[in-house]
């Protein structure tokens, strides 16, 4: 049969945002795929060169909306190596409470998406729900649903509002029995197990030397994770572990491996909250004022040429780095050079060359297991 | 209780590594350090200056004997007014992963604290200066790693460096019919900072004068 290139996007519900996918195919076999990128690129690098350090944080906000809070902690931590800047123990632990809060919400939001994906759009408007827990708790921190601007250098911008810790446990109690109806749901669906099973393989290795991070590389057996192997934060300090899944072929992990990563991810960040919330120096229940060295550690403003900054952050998606160098401007209060590096950036293109050898209708199943989120990519 | 590479676990990683980099390239003008970050517990890292004709070889000598199976960042910066010595820098951040296949049904826990050798997790850092020229070039590490592929990409096609025997080169960011030679991050396009004054009165920048000109915010 003759073979032919069809395009898949800009606009596809496959997509989970702007980007083409370009699919050679051979009757319903992917022979050759071609991923184009860039639709949504907004030059972040470039307007960060004219910014100084703390205005460049909501810009990181913007880099995705569904884990703003990861990328804008990901950005301070770099700008604070940049700085020197020692931060306060409760300010680590209310970051690494907010960051668990986004983890909770983009997992819920790539499996309410990969839902209809897959067939079941009960999925969505479970996940919605849910996910609407967790970003009224981020709001209360942040002020705002999606790009809280929250994270400062030196610290956070104000402490946990009085009645948070209770509220945060208790969203979390009645998260966890709804992660068990999720399973529910889905593990006993023949539909989503049909497709979900022995589809879109990846191996360790081959997703390693191609870049890929995160939980995709969780799936496929080793528990390596940014967050003990490249620490920071207070990680070390709280009861969890790294989610890991057991790849169920000699060709890596499936579709499925990857969802159940994910899932076990939710409930180690339950866990971890659980934790994190009693142990905060301070104590859960106190209100330190804006600005308290409890919460916010003085930094300078000014970093001089030939400084550096480095961040290694665990992402939802990945690991995502920022690095800086400092000396712009003239006077240093901007960075003379921005970089960023997104996880899906580097995945995207791998996971297009995965697909070969499956059929078209595959494509969903596998692109959407690897959670893609356009924002980050493009930049 | 979480787990974490300790200090001293990344303190010996390093300095074996910058030793069997020098051991290979000593007095090749590749320059190898253990630096400490600011934060993030002060963990170690290597920093390794090398010049571009012995990028290739640095780079399999890395992957291949010390077990870096990871490039994550290639970042190229411009500096017009960097002397002639130092036009333009490339700078590749490199990881240590010990990530291995797994068997079907089995699975690997690595407890952070009993880790030795060449299966502690290290940072890399490759720096790479160009001299002030209008074609920046250095060779492409796509052979040696899959995932330098789409960063090398990148970076041509914001920076302008031209990485030698890459495949497929094309752009990816910018739009694919950008015009040849436009590389936005290149220091000679400047951005505009719209300062409070201008974004108060005029969203658009269109040139209209700020009422308020002049009285104090």
């Amino acid at each position: 049969m003759a073979q032919m290139w069809i395009t898949m996007g800009p606009q596809h519900p496959m997509t989970h945002g702007l980007w083409t996918l370009r699919v050679k195919v051979d009757g319903e076999t992917v022979v050759d795929t071609e991923a184009e990128l860039g639709y949504i690129h907004r030059g972040v690098e470039k307007i960060a060169e004219a910014r100084d350090f703390t205005q460049i944080t909501p810009y990181c906000d913007r880099l995705c909306y569904v884990s703003a809070m990861t990328w804008s902690n990901s950005y301070i931590y770099a700008a604070e190596d940049l700085l020197e800047v020692e931060v306060p123990e409760r300010a680590e632990y209310i970051r690494l409470i907010a960051a668990e809060c986004q983890r909770l919400a983009s997992h819920l939001m790539w499996l309410g998406a990969y839902g209809p994906d897959i067939g079941s759009l009960t999925l969505m408007t479970w996940c919605m729900r849910d996910r609407e827990m967790f970003l009224d708790l981020l709001q209360e921190l942040g002020g705002s649903r999606m790009h809280y601007n929250y994270p400062r250098i030196g610290g956070v911008k104000r402490d946990l509002p009085v009645g948070f810790a209770d509220r945060l446990v208790a969203k979390i109690r009645l998260f966890e029995k709804r992660i068990d109806e999720y399973e529910m749901l889905l593990d006993e669906s023949t539909i989503w197990l049909v497709r979900l099973q022995g589809v879109g393989y990846a191996k360790a290795e081959d997703m390693v030397n191609a870049g890929v991070s995160g939980p995709n590389i969780r799936a496929a057996g080793v528990n390596y994770d940014v967050r003990w192997a490249h620490p920071y934060s207070v990680y070390d300090q709280v009861d969890w572990e790294p989610a890991v899944e057991k790849p169920t072929s000699v060709k890596g992990a499936d579709c499925y491996d990857r969802y159940r990563v994910r899932m076990e991810e939710m409930r180690q960040s339950c866990r971890m909250m659980l934790d994190a919330i009693e142990k905060i120096p301070g104590g859960k229940n106190t209100n330190y004022a804006n600005g308290d060295a409890m919460i916010l550690a003085k930094a300078p403003t000014r970093a001089p040429e030939g400084a550096t900054g480095f961040s290694h952050y665990e992402c939802t998606r990945g690991a995502s780095q920022f690095y800086i160098q400092g000396g712009g401007d003239g006077r240093g209060k901007n960075p003379y050079r921005l970089s960023i590096r997104s996880p899906m950036f580097i995945t995207i293109p791998y996971v297009a060359k995965t697909m070969i050898g499956y059929k078209v209708a595959d494509i969903p199943a596998i692109m959407g297991s690897f959670d893609p989120c356009i924002g980050e990519t493009d930049r | 209780m979480g787990m974490r590479v300790t200090l001293e676990q990344s303190n010996a990683a390093a300095e074996d590594a910058v030793k069997r980099v020098d051991a290979k390239f000593g007095g090749a003008e590749v320059v190898s350090s253990v630096e400490h970050h600011a934060n993030a517990h002060k963990m170690a890292f290597v920093r390794i200056v090398s010049p571009a004709q012995h990028l290739q070889a640095l780079a399999k000598h890395l992957r291949f004997e010390v077990g870096v199976n990871y490039c994550s960042m290639v970042t190229g910066t411009h500096f017009p007014e960097g002397g002639a010595d130092r036009g333009w820098e490339v700078v590749y951040h490199l990881m240590r992963q010990p990530v291995k296949d797994q068997a079907p049904h089995t699975n690997t826990i690595h407890v952070a604290e009993g880790l030795k050798g060449d299966d502690v997790p290290l940072e890399f850092e490759v720096v790479v200066t160009l001299p002030q020229t209008d074609d920046p070039v250095v060779p492409s590490v796509q052979s040696v790693w899959v995932g330098a592929d789409w960063n090398e990409k990148e970076t041509w096609d914001l920076v302008g460096i031209r990485f030698e025997g890459h495949e497929n080169m094309h752009r990816v960011l910018n739009p694919h019919d950008s015009p040849e030679g436009f590389h936005p991050l290149q220091k000679q396009h400047k951005i505009r900072y719209h300062d409070f004054n201008e974004m108060y009165d005029d969203a658009q920048g269109f040139g209209r004068k700020p009422t308020d000109e002049g009285r104090v915010k």
